[in-house]
């Protein structure tokens, strides 16, 4: 009765297909309950001078209007700097900051009440750009560093050298439900909160903070999301501030729904990125120096920025060893929404400007991008130190690139593109393969913790409750099948509970790709636990002095759904009566887990230290075609190939990858945010914003694991999945650039990511401009 | 024919089999609000509010010939009583007594769904695909699927699921529902005009839906200020955006008479009311060029209720159809109290979202010539995402050759200009010019002439330049059939 390793079904599959699942919209109103809205800054920058909220009262049925004066507690918030006002108060940060929070009746009434509300203010010129902010030099927080050797003499002294500027733009969760919460008033001055949020330990932490309450007067729950990817890691916080203080001081159930509009222009998103590269090589491509100064944009409060910025740094190496490298890393200040996490949290931006100086190399070299990458490729027992000197062992990168290169045809296909290139006036064909090494776990040490509580009943049923929020990444089915093998019972006799601090106290959020290893081993000591009281009561209830059979707890054994003696294993006692007779007998049927995991530990003093308790590692094959003309992208096949370990669930496991490579896909190719000189974010709904739609897939698309058993620190051999998968994709924009390096002669193609069909034209146009563009570069 | 004594002020529809009379201001919400806030079907998710995502997706059921037939639409962005006198579907109604459809089992064992917010919009789709064919291919749910929005799963395991279903066990919505009792009480009951007017003063609002032509333009000739509602996808998208309901509506959508269309020998007759789908469908055979890019107008939810209408005058420089009307010379029948003008499209606008509808009058009837053999017909759609994206550019280039030398050549950029833009200069150029890249490479640059294009979200002026610049070498390009690989 196994059920680790069995593509089981997401844990609430059923409610997904017909609808029955409950979101928090879905949740039915309660009788008194507000609906709460805000009002949003009118400017990107400016000081604010008054907030007239009494015609919104003149509106009927709006009840209540609060500002900064509102907020009983601390009005400013942050996990790392506290620097994120809640409400403004006095500057205005960015364009759609919350300003004043509105309660009313109904619907109709929040809107006419939210449109009443006067902001006095005095508009300041923005900082949006970049460029503009490392001009000023207006930086959040401190620079961080990572660099071994000697980096300006292997720089000089390589044959060969390079630099440039690669920008990667920012990119929009798109969840498709919005952030929510609705805050419960309770008795005393407690409240809960449920919301929509990756974090439920933060939001109660927050919430106490605004309320001025002890945190032992919050709960907050989070039955499932509908999506997050790590957009709902922080920003899920504001607005349960909100439903939080209107059901404080009305006393009245509270409700917040973002629509999508105000939530894409509101809420952080990925960082764009512009870093500024070197490198040095030998003749055969290998890098013997590395310099990359890469400029996030922060937006207007710190947020989550150094910590993504920090996994930048360490990912500016991805699957390659590089002997001498220096990399620093600054945050800037804009007047937008605090960047946050989203899936990957910096790697992606890191992995990507890595990969392009590789393709870079081959351009220079006039050398085939895949043997440039098998030059630099991490080696096994050599060249195996990363540069912030965790060594990289059980390094499967050598097998999964050779596998993936065969298994894709990669030489023959690179043979036929560039034949087809020499040839078609309409089209240009591009291949690249692209790889992965992820580091998992929180760089921050403390984080990588969890607990879990388990209650088993006396029909051996069991609820789990951990610190794991339920986004649709599967945690919870992982979780089920983990203790249900425990036990060796049926999953459908374990029910994950929602997530409620309640339960589970001072948890780390859902993010990091990590929950599975940090809940599911929580859950998984927790089991045991219960396991090793309930083999000290059966070993009594099985044994037969009689016959000789001393009670001995060590040979009890759980297996099919029963308990036995394995020295007697033809008595059986069903699970569930083992649990009813223990009760009786006063055992104690919960138990609490804890996890925490050894080994990590990083020194952001010194730029040293094993951050990651493992790697997941993986590579790509994608190859394109662009029109010639209009610069459109179309991905006729994808090869991946990744190393999960052992997984816990298949099914889930390959949802991860496929979902978290088509998101991948969308912020190379098609997904653009785009800002007016005012700071207003143009594309905030998806009639202009563009995640990949079903015909975005590429046309053949093959998917598959790399089997390995050597992941054995990890709970059940698996690996975390959720992140990784999503940087594949970089190996599509790497596809571009290649399919531009056969459309003329300039060396150095400047470009930018996403590669949309107006910047891949872009690139088109520049190429055919080239002074020496009668000759087209067929070279390869 | 409409009196004043069968005037309703409710509409009637079934909803999952269920009966529903809805008056008031109920009648004057979104679909998706009726069933989720008023009859608490919470399966049906908001997500966007503007038609592009699809986790609203229902069934509408239209009675056609004796029967419902059902296609998919968005719900955020239809409006009760644009409904009335047909049969919903959500996704709550697609199962027999809460047993699981083959579908939705499929969808669980395929892991279909992670977060599960778009489940419920694709599980509906493709149960409406079902509608009409007994299994379904990659390459129909690829086409079928992309008013469908995933943000999880890469949309793989959900083509997997619809591939993979037990057919055999599916029913149609019409065994699910049998159809004659619901279908004589709508025939019997949801007839005559349907007048509702809610609140009073600065918060009045009136709806008309009238059930025939007369009645519609007599109406406008009276409130030449009403806004006019066909399929309600741009009007719908608005209200939602603004919350703000127009104080005055005139609903097209009993006008069946306005729903024809038809394919004559050398050209298309279409009622302005025809959906973007119905012709789609007549012009599979006839226009190829004009149905490939109807493929990707747009979703099918889209495309189910949007009308030729209401694209042509909603008077977007970006609309996909117009380059294709303005070069073929398309004519527009305008009716109204006082008789019926024609007037050809190319002369119907005279700026940005200004054209030639007197007040009092409606768009009821669009005549397509189609092209002819000896021409060559290239449509051009270039936009951000291939599907379901409005367009960054959009191009028709219409030539007939006198062997190698171009003798007529007919022109239309879309979204460079307030307007379509019919490049005369460059249609003059061509003329007698061989047709060769050195006079294409030359056409492209005329033509930067004779735009004017903006920056704006979908892409930068320098782009649509060039864009304008190279269109007239891909379709020499494309028209060189030795250059062709494969």
């Amino acid at each position: 009765m196994k059920s680790v390793g069995k593509p089981l079904p997401h844990d609430s599959a059923e409610g997904h297909v017909t609808g029955q699942a409950l979101y928090l919209d879905d949740v039915r109103t309660f009788d008194g309950e507000l609906h709460v809205g805000f009002v949003g800054s009118p400017v990107a920058c400016g000081e604010l001078f008054a907030v007239d909220t009494q015609p919104a009262f003149a509106v009927p049925g709006v009840v209540a209007c609060f500002t900064a004066h509102d907020v009983p507690g601390h009005n400013i918030f942050g996990l790392i700097t506290a620097d994120e006002p809640f409400l403004a108060d006095e500057q205005l940060l960015y364009l759609g900051q919350p300003v004043a929070v509105v309660a009313a009746e109904s619907r109709e009434a929040l809107e006419l009440g939210r449109q009443a509300v006067r902001i006095e203010c005095r508009a300041a010129k923005p900082i949006l750009e970049l460029e503009e902010a490392i001009s000023k030099e207006r930086f959040l927080g401190a620079r961080l560093r990572i660099a071994r050797g000697d980096v300006d003499k292997k720089l000089a002294s390589a044959e060969h050298q390079l630099s440039g500027t690669f920008s990667s733009g920012g990119q929009e969760q798109f969840y498709l439900e919005s952030q929510a919460s609705i805050a419960y008033p309770g008795e005393q001055g407690q409240i809960v909160v449920h919301s929509s949020t990756q974090n439920p330990t933060e939001i109660q932490a927050v919430v106490a903070e605004v309320l001025g309450v002890g945190q032992h007067e919050v709960v907050c729950i989070c039955k499932r999301m509908g999506g997050a990817f790590g957009g709902k890691e922080t920003q899920a916080a504001i607005p349960a501030m909100m439903a939080a203080l209107v059901a404080q001081k009305t006393g009245r159930p509270a409700r917040v729904i973002y629509n999508k509009d105000d939530d894409m222009r509101v809420t952080g998103k990925r960082h764009e990125y512009l870093t500024r590269w070197e490198v040095g090589f030998d003749a055969s491509g290998r890098i013997e120096a590395l310099r990359c100064n890469y400029f996030s944009n922060g937006g207007a409060a710190t947020d989550l920025s150094p910590a993504v910025l920090e996994r930048t740094l360490l990912h500016s190496d991805n699957a390659y060893y590089v002997p001498h490298v220096e990399l620093n890393g600054r945050i800037c200040f804009t007047n937008l929404p605090p960047n946050t996490a989203f899936r990957g949290f910096g790697g992606p931006q890191a992995m990507a400007v890595t990969e392009n100086v590789l393709e870079s190399i081959a351009q220079h070299l006039q050398r085939d991008a895949y043997d440039i990458r098998l030059a630099n490729l991490y080696g096994i027992g050599e060249r195996n130190v990363t540069p912030y000197g965790q060594v990289f062992d059980k390094n499967h990168l050598p097998e999964i690139y050779a596998s993936l290169a065969a298994q894709s045809q990669y030489q023959q296909r690179r043979q036929e593109i560039a034949q087809f290139n020499a040839n078609s006036k309409l089209q240009l064909r591009g291949l690249a393969l692209t790889g992965i090494k992820f580091g998992i776990s929180f760089t921050t040490k403390f984080l990588n913790q969890g607990n879990a509580l388990v209650n088993v009943y006396t029909d051996g049923t069991i609820q789990v409750s951990t610190g794991a929020t339920e986004m649709g990444q599967g945690v919870n089915i992982k979780i089920r099948q983990l203790v249900a093998d425990e036990f060796a019972i049926n999953t459908s006799r374990v029910v994950l509970m929602p997530t409620s601090t309640e339960k589970n106290n001072n948890t780390s959020p859902t993010a990091a790709s990590a929950s599975t290893d940090l809940n599911g081993a929580a859950a998984v000591e927790a089991c045991q636990k219960i396991k090793a009281r309930l083999q000290q009561f059966a070993a009594e209830r099985l044994a037969d002095p009689d016959a000789g059979l001393q009670a001995s707890p060590r040979h009890i054994e759980f297996v099919d759904g029963f308990v036995i003696d394995s020295r007697r294993p033809q008595v059986r006692v069903e699970f569930q009566q083992i649990c009813d007779e223990a009760r009786r007998e006063r055992v104690d049927l919960g138990a609490r887990g804890f996890f925490a995991t050894p080994g990590v530990d990083f020194n952001r003093e010194t730029g040293r230290g094993t951050p990651f308790f493992y790697f997941t590692q993986g590579a790509a094959v994608a190859e394109v075609v662009i029109d010639r003309f209009t610069g459109e992208l179309r991905v006729p096949r994808v090869d991946l190939l990744v190393d999960i370990g052992q997984s816990i669930n298949p099914g889930v496991d390959r949802g991860q990858i496929i979902g978290g490579f088509i998101q991948g896909l969308g912020w190379v190719t098609s997904e653009a945010l785009v800002y007016d000189d005012q700071g207003e974010l143009l594309s905030h709904s998806p009639t202009t914003y563009k995640i990949p739609a079903v015909t975005d897939l590429p046309e053949e698309f093959n998917v598959t694991t790399f089997d390995n058993q050597d992941n054995v620190q990890n709970i059940r051999r698996s690996k975390a999945v959720g992140e990784p998968p999503l940087m594949l994709g970089i190996s599509v924009w790497a596809a571009v650039k290649n399919a531009l390096s056969y459309g003329g002669p300039a060396e150095q193609i400047d470009l930018r990511l996403p590669a949309t069909g107006e910047e891949v034209l872009r690139c088109l146009t520049q190429l055919a401009a080239a002074p020496d563009a009668s000759k087209t570069t067929l070279a390869k | 024919m409409a009196s004043y004594f069968f005037m309703r002020d409710s509409i009637l529809l079934y909803v999952n089999g269920h009966r529903h009379l809805v008056g008031g201001q109920s009648a004057l919400r979104s679909l998706s609000d009726f069933l989720r806030r008023d009859l608490g079907l919470i399966g049906t998710k908001i997500v966007c509010s503007e038609g592009d995502c699809g986790a609203c997706t229902v069934l509408i059921g239209r009675p056609r010939d004796g029967r419902f037939v059902y296609q998919s639409v968005d719900s955020c962005i239809q409006f009760m009583f644009q409904l009335d006198g047909m049969h919903i579907v959500s996704v709550e109604g697609l199962s027999r007594n809460d047993q699981m459809t083959p579908m939705q089992q499929s969808m669980i064992d395929c892991h279909g769904s992670q977060c599960g917010f778009c489940t419920p919009g694709f599980v509906v789709a493709m149960t409406g695909m079902l509608e009409d064919c007994q299994q379904l291919s990659t390459a129909d749910l690829r086409h079928g699927l992309t008013g469908n929005l995933c943000r999880c799963t890469g949309y793989t395991p959900i083509l997997d699921a619809g591939t993979q279903f037990d057919a055999s066990a599916h029913h149609r919505l019409k065994e699910i529902y049998p159809e004659a009792a619901m279908l004589e009480d709508l025939a019997e009951n949801a007839a005559g005009d349907i007048e509702i007017i809610t609140g009073s003063g600065s918060q009045k609002h009136s709806l008309f839906s009238p059930d025939d032509l007369n009645s519609a333009t007599k109406f406008l000739d009276a409130h030449p200020e009403a806004t006019i509602i066909a399929g309600g996808t741009d009007v719908g998208v608005r209200i939602n955006k603004t919350l703000e309901l127009p104080t005055s509506i005139l609903d097209l959508n009993r006008l069946t008479e306005m729903e024809s269309v038809s394919v004559e020998s050398d050209r298309l007759v279409l009622g302005a009311r025809a959906s973007w789908a119905a012709v789609e469908e007549a012009c599979a055979g006839v226009a190829p060029e004009f149905h490939r890019i109807l493929t990707v107008f747009g979703s099918p939810q889209i495309r189910n209720v949007g009308t030729i209408g209401g694209n042509i005058v909603n008077a977007s420089p970006i609309a996909d159809s117009l380059p294709f009307l303005y070069v073929m010379e398309s004519m527009l029948t305008l009716s109204s109290q006082s008789g019926t003008r024609r007037v050809n499209i190319n002369d119907f606008y005279s700026g940005y979202k200004k054209f030639d509808l007197r007040p009092g009058e409606l768009l009821t009837k669009i005549d397509v010539p189609l092209p002819r053999d000896d021409e060559t017909l290239k449509l051009y759609k270039v936009s951000r995402r291939r599907d379901l994206d409005i367009a960054s550019f959009t191009a028709a280039i219409r030539l007939r050759f006198d062997g190698n030398t171009i003798a007529e050549a007919s022109i239309a950029l879309g979204a460079v200009g307030p307007t379509i833009v019919r490049p005369r200069k460059v249609e003059q150029f061509l003329l007698g010019k061989p047709f060769s890249e050195a006079t294409m490479r030359q056409a492209g640059e005329l033509a930067t002439e004779e735009i004017s294009p903006i920056s704006d979200v979908r892409g930068s002026a320098e782009y649509r330049t060039q864009l304008t610049r190279n269109v007239f070498l891909k379709f020499f390009y494309e028209n060189q059939p030795e250059l062709l690989i494969a």
